[in-house]
Parts: structure tokens; C-alpha cells; sequence
């Protein structure tokens, strides 16, 4: 038992030892690989990124466009992912970060190594060369609030939903709508930032709390994905579909039975395979040393002519003009 | 010990076969001197919490650490929120990075007192005193950082334990081999070691043959806590920054690596080296299957399988029902079997 155990094993490292020395000489592919690396696959926002990858790759094949993601939302798993995309040698990551600071200390690595970085929905990522953004964040929060106000006919009771008051994004979004209703004197905005957690439960209480609280309120702004479910929902239920306006981020899939009822007036979004065609499209042009200048045509729908900034870090800010509204009429175009 | 020697054999056979996979679906990079590197640095975190689990379980009593993780976290981002209140990591990098180490592990090996302490003492189940302070661990540090990263820096030695390499090796995997050879040393050459698998057999015996049970087991809590430590300064120094929530799907992955490993749930038996071999199996898998580019769903998938084939190894003697010519014209090689208990 003893003596088999050896030989197996040191018959086996033998082999190892083989492979690996011969290994050295085969050589690595050679079209430029960009590899997409997304907080979380299999959820229905990451899958529409994958279709714009390929969409990407179908369209660009002379690189080789891929997307993967750890099975859970873990920083740790995603990080491990990148190590492990580094050492395999691709030429370009674009990463969706789960915890931008989390990733900073690998991304230097792979940026010390001549990787192309780009980020998305990060743009306090210090350690990347451009991060994209699909829009400016107080244009999509004043965008929202100037669509409620038209639905409110700039007057009435309101009052804003944030995901939590230390979601940055936001707050720049309820910010941005505060200031634009300061534009409408008649407009008055009632027991503001309303946090969320994006729990559609917990949204639909409160937002049956404050329909009690005024009776007479007349619209909402909310932020996380999940709000105008939970809001929605409580409108429909005290039957003030149509009397009362929502306005806020949400995905047309899963809003549009509300869309339908005309709980929801309308939602805010960026189309994810937009955002994953404009990463991959940014990558090909820093992999080819191009400069990235402002008002830059990315060559995706809604990045036909991005502004350019200095970004967290030493890298830039590009950010484009992919905001979506949609509303009862148009949200067909845009199922996911 | 016919079914740990077959465990060892299984083990290595799996690294080695993984390796060959490797090279054949990466046409080589996956064998390139970059890769091993990057997966050896990869691996001491995740590594030197299972070996804590290990020790948790060889003490018997149903002894698991769940808290591991959770004290990693606690360890940087305390340490980070302390050192960096009475020195700035840019001033005095030296002085900086050696207090947080220092701070680092101390909180882990406070952290694992504590454990041990609640489980001997006032003889909490290890399961559930595990979870309470698994989350009260989680807690303070949320509280401590408030609910963000905290960012420790990349100061002089810390940069340098994340980054830099010895004579080719990674520092941070050196960390963990020092610490991994040293816990086995322990284990197997001193009379602690030879308590902690006594009192993880039988424990009623190990009282009655005179054992310092209360002090095998807070010890043996307090060196699970200190690993903890090391890895939560291992983190701090490979990432720059430290988060609470970090590394939420490595306690079940532990708990995977130390049952792959042979050691046996109900106390008593567990070898260092299996559990190092079944860590480096599962950072090879999973490093092989980004590789490979498939989706991460498949690697769940493949270390469910890889796990049912462990557990299947040490029930039933595969290695030698696979040589089974070796068994029988040789009766003076072997040594006599004695019918295994609960195996």
C-alpha cells in the first residue's frame, strides 16, 4: 500500500513536471482577447450584457469578446476570477465591478502588466484607464424628476426613495430632481429619501405609509431598481393608478404589468448590452492606442458622442447619453 | 492508516491530473510560471482558514469554526481603523505595516480565545457559539468601518507580502507554508497534538486520563483565530482595501476543503497536509474552469462531484480495490486490519 502510494505520486508529479516544461513552447492565441467580467452572472441584467458582448465579438471579429462572473455576489469570487484572467493572459479587462475597492490593488497588478482596464458603473475606481459611465448622473435624476413634473402639471405633493442614504449614485439622482423641482414653486416635495433597500416589500409598505400619511400626494421618485414595484404595487392597490405619478429606475421586464395598469407614468434605465458593447468598444481603441477624445463616437446607440473627464484615478471618465425613459407607449422596444 | 494514505494518494492524483487538464485546454499558459504564481497567491487566504476549520474538528464534540471569515475581516478592518488613528500608512510605512500586522493577528488570536473560551467554559455547541460570534464579528466590523471598505494602503512590507515575490514564490503563500508546516510540527511532535486527537476521539476518556481538556480546546480555538488573523492581514496586503462583507462564500468552501481532506467530522482525525492538497485541488479546478472560460456555475457543480468522490474514497478503500494484485502475495507488507469505528 505504502509502496503504491509513493509510486503513483511521484509518478504522477513526474508527469506534471513533464507537461510543464514542455508546455512553455506551444504559443498563446493571437487575436486580441477582451475579456468582460460582470458583478454577478445569471441574473437578467448580466445576461443582457452578454448579448451586447456578443453582439460585440459578431461584429468585431478580429477580437475575441468574452463575458463571465462568479456564480455568487461575492467581491472575493469576482477578484478571483480577474487573478485568474490575468494569468491567462488576455489583452483587455472590462470590469463591472462588485466592490471597486476591493479590485483596486489586481487591477494595478494588471495594469502593471500592460492589460487595458476598463470599469463600468465605478467612477470612483482609481486603478482603471476609463471608466464608462452610461450617463451623467444629475442629467438621469433631473430627466426623471422633469418627466414627473409634467406628469404632476408642475404642482402637488412629492417625495424621493433612495436604495440607502450611502448609495452614492442616489442621492446625486434625488439631488438632481430636488433641484429641478425648485424650478416649479408649486411643487412641494414631502418627508424626502425614503430608504429603500431595494426590497420591493419593504418599498410597498412605506409607500402605503406615506399614501395614508398625505392623502393628497401626487407623485414619487424613486431610485433602486426594485422601487417602482413596491411603490407601484401600493398605488394600484388604493386604486390611484393614473391619479398619482411615479417616476424611477426600473426594467422593463418585471414593470411592465404596472407600465400597463399606468401605476408606473414611467421608468428610468440604461440598456446593460449598450453599456457592455460601449466597454468592449473602449477596450478595442486603447488596445490599438488611440487617444480618447471628448465628444468621441463609441459606435453603440447612446455613445455616439461621450464626454471625456479625468476620472477617481489617473485614468478617465467617459460618460455617454444611454439613458432610457420609457414609458406605457414605448417600453416594447426595450423588453429584458 | 490504510484510508488516509489512500486520501493522500486521491489527492495528489487529483492535482495532478488537474494540472494536465490544465496544460492540454490553455495550450500551456495554465502551467506558465505567471499562473502558478498568481493561483499560489491566490490561495493562503482561503487556505489557512481551513486549516483552522481543521483543527476546530479534530477537537471532537461536533467542533467546527464558522467564525473564520468573519475574524479575518474583523482583523483587517479593526487593525486598519486602528493603526491608522495614531500613524498614517504614507509617512511611516515601516512602523505602519508592522503595527497593523502586529494588531492583525492579535485581534484574530483574541477573537479565537474567545471562541474557545465560550465552547470549553460555559459548554456552548462550537456550531452555534461559532455563529453568534461569526455575526457579532461581522457586526463590529460593519460598526467599526462604517459599512465601507476601509483602505489600508500599500505601505513598504505590507505592499511587499501582497506583491513581491521570493525566489520566485509568492510571500504571502510563504506566510502560509511557514504556518501550515509549523501547525503540522505541532500536531504531530508535540503533546498537544497528540491530546487534541485524543480528546477529539473520546473525550470522556481524555478527562479521565488526566487531559487539560479546557486548555486543548481553547488553544486549539485560539490557533484557528490566529489564522484567521494571518489571512485577514493577507487580504488587507493583496487588496489595499479591507471590507466587512469580503470573502462571504468561504466558509462553506473551508468546510468543503477540510471534508475533501479526510478529516473526520466527528473529531479526532485530520492531517495538515491532506487539507493543504484538497485547497490546492479546489484552487486548481476553479482556476481551470476560468481557464477554460466556463461559467462559474459549473464549478459548484464540479466540487459537489469532486466532494461525493472524497467521501466515497474514505469509505470504501478504492486505491486498493484498484491494485487489488498487490493485496494478497504480499501478507508480510501489510499490516494487520483492525475494523474501523463509525467508518
Amino acid at each position: 500500500m505504502k509502496a503504491i502510494s509513493k509510486k503513483l505520486m511521484i509518478g504522477g508529479v513526474a508527469v506534471a513536471t513533464l507537461l510543464a516544461g514542455t508546455a512553455g513552447t506551444l504559443m498563446a492565441q493571437q487575436k486580441p482577447v477582451i475579456a468582460t467580467v460582470v458583478k454577478i452572472s445569471g441574473i437578467p441584467w448580466f445576461d443582457r450584457m452578454n448579448t451586447g458582448v456578443e453582439a460585440y465579438q459578431k461584429a468585431n471579429p478580429d477580437v475575441v469578446a468574452t463575458q463571465s462572473g462568479p456564480a455568487t455576489a461575492d467581491a472575493a469570487q469576482q477578484l478571483q476570477i480577474i487573478q485568474d484572467l490575468i494569468a491567462k493572459g488576455v489583452n483587455a479587462l472590462a470590469v463591472v465591478p462588485m466592490d471597486p475597492a476591493v479590485i483596486e490593488g489586481t487591477l494595478k497588478r494588471a495594469m502593471d502588466r500592460g492589460i487595458v482596464v476598463v470599469t463600468h458603473e465605478a467612477d470612483n475606481q482609481k486603478n482603471t484607464q476609463a471608466d464608462v459611465e452610461a450617463f451623467d448622473n444629475s442629467d438621469y435624476g433631473k430627466a426623471l424628476n422633469v418627466r414627473l413634473a409634467e406628469c404632476m402639471g408642475n404642482k402637488g405633493k412629492w417625495t424621493t426613495f433612495v436604495g440607502s442614504l450611502g448609495s452614492r449614485t442616489h442621492m446625486q439622482w434625488v439631488g438632481a430632481g430636488e433641484a429641478n423641482a425648485k424650478t416649479h414653486p408649486d411643487m412641494q416635495l414631502v418627508d424626502p429619501n425614503n430608504e429603500s433597500f431595494d426590497d420591493a416589500n419593504g418599498t410597498y409598505e412605506k409607500a402605503k405609509e406615506i399614501l395614508r400619511k398625505h392623502p393628497d400626494i401626487k407623485g414619487f421618485q424613486t431610485s433602486a431598481g426594485n422601487d417602482v414595484l413596491g411603490v407601484g404595487r401600493a398605488i394600484d392597490e388604493a386604486g390611484l393608478s393614473g391619479k398619482v405619478c411615479l417616476v424611477g429606475t426600473g426594467l422593463p421586464n418585471p414593470s411592465a404589468d404596472l407600465l400597463e395598469s399606468g401605476a408606473i407614468t414611467a421608468i428610468g434605465f440604461w440598456d446593460p448590452q449598450k453599456a457592455g458593447m460601449a466597454m468592449n468598444s473602449l477596450a478595442k481603441l486603447l488596445l490599438a492606442k488611440k487617444e480618447i477624445t471628448n465628444g468621441m463616437d463609441l459606435g453603440v446607440e447612446g455613445y455616439n458622442k461621450v464626454t471625456v473627464k479625468k476620472g477617481a484615478g489617473d485614468g478617465l471618465l467617459v460618460i455617454g447619453n444611454g439613458m432610457v425613459l420609457a414609458d406605457k407607449a414605448t417600453y416594447k422596444q426595450h423588453l429584458f | 492508516m490504510q484510508t488516509s494514505s489512500g486520501q493522500l494518494v486521491m489527492l495528489v492524483a487529483i492535482n495532478c491530473l488537474l494540472l494536465i487538464v490544465g496544460a492540454m485546454i490553455s495550450g500551456g499558459t495554465f502551467l506558465s510560471l505567471f499562473n502558478m504564481q498568481s493561483m499560489a497567491s491566490q490561495l493562503p487566504e482561503l487556505a489557512l482558514l481551513a486549516i483552522g476549520v481543521m483543527l476546530a474538528m479534530c477537537a471532537g464534540n461536533g467542533g467546527i469554526d464558522l467564525s473564520g471569515i468573519a475574524l479575518a475581516n474583523l482583523s483587517g478592518v479593526l487593525s486598519a481603523v486602528i493603526v491608522s488613528s495614531f500613524l498614517s500608512s504614507a509617512d511611516s510605512e515601516m512602523a505602519f505595516s508592522v503595527s497593523f500586522i502586529v494588531v492583525a493577528v492579535a485581534i484574530g488570536l483574541i477573537g479565537g480565545t474567545i471562541n474557545g473560551l465560550l465552547i470549553a467554559k460555559l459548554n456552548i455547541t462550537p456550531i452555534l457559539c461559532t455563529l453568534g460570534t461569526q455575526m457579532a464579528f461581522m457586526g463590529l466590523a460593519v460598526v467599526v468601518s462604517g459599512g465601507k471598505a476601509v483602505t489600508v494602503g500599500s505601505p513598504d512590507l505590507l505592499s511587499r507580502i501582497g506583491n513581491d515575490l521570493f525566489l520566485a514564490v509568492p510571500i504571502n503563500f510563504l506566510i502560509f507554508a511557514v504556518a501550515a508546516i509549523v501547525i503540522a510540527a505541532v500536531l504531530r511532535f508535540t503533546p498537544y497534538g497528540f491530546w487534541l486527537m485524543m480528546t477529539g476521539t473520546n473525550p470522556k476518556a481524555a478527562v479521565y486520563a488526566g487531559f487539560p481538556r479546557t486548555g486543548v480546546i481553547v488553544s486549539t480555538y485560539a490557533i484557528s483565530g490566529t489564522l484567521s488573523g494571518i489571512a485577514g492581514m493577507i487580504i488587507a496586503a493583496r487588496n489595499v482595501n479591507v471590507k466587512f462583507d469580503y470573502g462571504s462564500s468561504y466558509l462553506l468552501i473551508a468546510i468543503l476543503i477540510v471534508v475533501m481532506a479526510g478529516v473526520k467530522p466527528e473529531g479526532g482525525y485530520g492531517r495538515v497536509v491532506c487539507v493543504v492538497l484538497s485547497a490546492i485541488a479546489l484552487q486548481l479546478m476553479s482556476s481551470l474552469l476560468n481557464f477554460g472560460g466556463l461559467s462559474n456555475f459549473v464549478r459548484d457543480f464540479a466540487w459537489g462531484l469532486l466532494l461525493l468522490t472524497f467521501l466515497a474514497v474514505g469509505r470504501y478503500d478504492v486505491v486498493d480495490f484498484l491494485t487489488p494484485m498487490r493485496r494478497q502475495p504480499n501478507p508480510s507488507a501489510s499490516i494487520p486490519r483492525t475494523p474501523k469505528p463509525n467508518n
